[in-house]
């Protein structure tokens, strides 16, 4: 390898001789060029035998038709590499097609390359033709001018009126970045003659101003949001409020049916035995139990389900009403009678006492319902 | 993201859609669109075909393309079935009030411009704003790419304008965010295209000329603008010159008359900044 990267070095030291010079100096160059290839085969030399030890010694199976295969194949190499060098002018004439041709034979004989020194001919070639193929490229080129992007950069600058002499010093380090003064209208300088290579439409204004087409977009859009968030809110309140009244009631009706229920059992199990009001709706264990059970109980009595009555004792009790009774009762015959009980915590307290009460007749709702209400 | 700032805008599907929608409604026959003026009165057309004109005056301040999409929804509404009668006499009227043409740059989407039909004037007194420092800027970049074989990498457009010390990475006394005029507002005018380079990880990004600069200027034109600057005949970059000249016979354009006069007339640009 790196006898291909000197082959590489020499011939770029020879890359700026102009055409002439280099086929007068071409015969010499071949030299050069071709020394080192001699001083190689020495070391090529012992290179091979130590290969070949290597060889024998790992597969006895290398047979001299392989040896020689290998030794043929350098051969045809080298004479390649000795044919491109010596017809350099053919090979750089563009009218030619010699250097693509000896490519060509280059890659029938890569196609026989099975170890690491044929292959590094190949490369050597490689980078002979890879040369060869620059040059080339440049000669041509040498017809027509490049577009060289900095040097516009430095005609651009010149053209917008930079002072190169005076202005802030340059204190970046970036090569190829002039330093110098660059005057407040440099730009507008450059517009104007762009201006020119140009067929756009002048733009249309008022004399004295307009206001601009555009709205102004930033405060419209805040309040765009502000009105959809308030809108969706109003729409999803009544949503909700309306729900929980609904569960709400349903509770209540499921709650004083409930009630009605357990009247109803405790009165078929003991039919003449009558229940005492305060016994049915007071909860030992809570005050707003009891209230709420007094609640519910008023709704039974206003549909005519049960009816509230005083004992010899002029206690109150609750009995349900007979089927048929009731519904003839209810509403149309039996006059509305409204009253106001009032049922303080100490009144609480004294009729648990009073009456012994321990347990509560209406059980808690379940817990569930409990929290939906 | 940039890829993403491109597609701002109407997606190009729901664009198709709402256009084939309406080339359907639009497709007239002369005979047809004749036949529905009469049922209009001509004073009713003609406010139309006025309220055209001032509207594409007016969206054209920003030179941002216009699109048929909004003319139907701003101005036409329901003249669409005399919609081609209308945008023709808005595009006489424009051509003989005011020396501008309506072209249509994307006949796809039916997307117009307005460019210029007359010789520009030299004169000392011309209005002179940003928008003049932009398009300096603008002809640099297509310079660029032209000369670089009509494609060039973002990088090389920064490298070049950094040179001129312009960085994209700062706010620049006349341009502001200079990545920002150079990818978007450029590129939304339809100056630049700005493209993902496929296969590229990290994406890389090119430039290639848009379809406005396409219109307002040309090849020839870009090449004549270099030769000036670089002092040098356009003839030199042979391979480009013969581009150019292509290009030109293939339009059909004029030659253009800067050419000739460029030394003189520069001088008088240059006069008028002293």
């Amino acid at each position: 390898m790196s006898q291909a990267a000197g082959g590489g070095d020499s011939q770029q030291g020879r890359g700026p001789d102009s055409a002439r010079t280099r086929r007068q100096s071409f015969p010499s160059n071949g030299a050069v060029q071709r020394r080192p290839e001699g001083g190689r085969s020495a070391a090529d030399g012992e290179d091979e035998e130590a290969e070949e030890e290597q060889a024998g010694e790992s597969s006895a199976g290398a047979t001299d038709g392989d040896r020689t295969d290998r030794r043929m194949l350098r051969h045809q190499y080298r004479q390649l590499i000795d044919r491109v060098q010596q017809n350099r002018e053919d090979m750089l004439s563009s009218k030619s097609n010699s250097l693509t041709e000896a490519l060509q034979e280059a890659n029938k004989l890569f196609s026989g390359v099975s170890q690491a020194r044929e292959a590094a001919l190949d490369a050597q070639f490689l980078v002979l033709a890879s040369n060869l193929g620059k040059e080339k490229a440049n000669e041509l080129h040498s017809e027509m001018t490049v577009f060289d992007s900095p040097a516009f950069a430095e005609d651009l600058l010149t053209f917008m009126g930079l002072n190169r002499l005076e202005g802030e010093e340059n204190d970046s380090d970036d090569d190829g970045i002039t330093g110098g003064f660059l005057p407040n209208n440099a730009w507008h300088t450059l517009g104007a003659e762009a201006e020119r290579y140009f067929r756009r439409a002048p733009s249309y204004h008022y004399m004295l101003g307009s206001f601009n087409a555009d709205p102004p977009v930033p405060r419209q859009r805040i309040e765009r949001q502000k009105r959809n968030a308030g809108a969706e809110e109003k729409r999803a309140m009544p949503a909700q409020l309306k729900k929980m009244e609904e569960s709400h009631q349903e509770a209540t009706e499921k709650e004083v049916e409930r009630i009605l229920g357990l009247l109803q059992t405790y009165f078929r199990e003991d039919p003449n035995a009558p229940i005492s009001l305060f016994d049915f709706v007071i909860d030992p264990n809570s005050f707003a139990r009891t209230v709420e059970n007094i609640f519910h109980v008023s709704f039974i009595i206003r549909d005519g389900f049960a009816r509230i009555k005083l004992d010899q004792d002029r206690l109150p009790i609750i009995e349900p009403s007979h089927e048929e009774e009731g519904r003839q009762n209810d509403q149309s015959a039996q006059v509305r009678n409204q009253a106001i009980i009032s049922l303080s915590h100490q009144d609480w307290k004294d009729i648990v006492e009073t009456f012994e009460i321990t347990e509560p007749m209406i059980p808690p709702p379940a817990v569930r319902q409990q929290n939906g209400s | 993201m940039s890829q993403k700032r491109r597609s701002k805008g109407p997606g190009p599907s729901q664009g198709e859609d709402g256009a084939a929608e309406e080339d359907h409604a639009l497709t007239q026959t002369t005979s047809q669109v004749q036949r529905n003026l009469e049922r209009l009165s001509p004073v009713q057309v003609d406010q139309k075909v006025s309220e055209l004109v001032q509207f594409l005056l007016v969206k054209d301040q920003k030179k941002i393309p216009i699109k048929r999409t909004d003319i139907l929804k701003n101005v036409i509404k329901d003249y669409k079935n005399v919609y081609s009668e209308i945008i023709n006499r808005a595009g006489r009227t424009l051509k003989q009030v005011f020396g501008l043409q309506l072209v249509e740059i994307d006949t796809k989407h039916h997307i117009y411009i307005l460019v210029s039909n007359l010789p520009r004037l030299e004169g000392e007194n011309l209005k002179q704003d940003d928008s003049t420092a932009k398009l300096g800027l603008l002809t640099i970049i297509l310079s660029v790419i032209f000369m670089k074989g009509n494609s060039v990498k973002e990088s090389a457009v920064w490298e070049m304008l950094r040179r001129l010390r312009v960085d994209p990475g700062e706010k620049h006394d006349v341009f502001g965010d200079v990545r920002k005029l150079v990818t978007e507002e450029f590129v939304r005018q339809k100056y630049l295209e700005y493209n993902r380079i496929p296969h590229t990880d990290p994406p890389e990004f090119e430039f290639q000329w848009g379809a406005r600069a396409a219109k307002e200027t040309s090849k020839m034109q870009i090449l004549h603008f270099i030769a000036k600057i670089q002092s040098k005949d356009p003839k030199v970059w042979t391979t480009q010159y013969n581009e150019a000249a292509a290009e030109m016979a293939a339009v059909g354009g004029p030659d253009p008359g800067t050419s000739g006069d460029a030394a003189g007339a520069s001088q008088g640009a240059r006069r008028r900044n002293h």
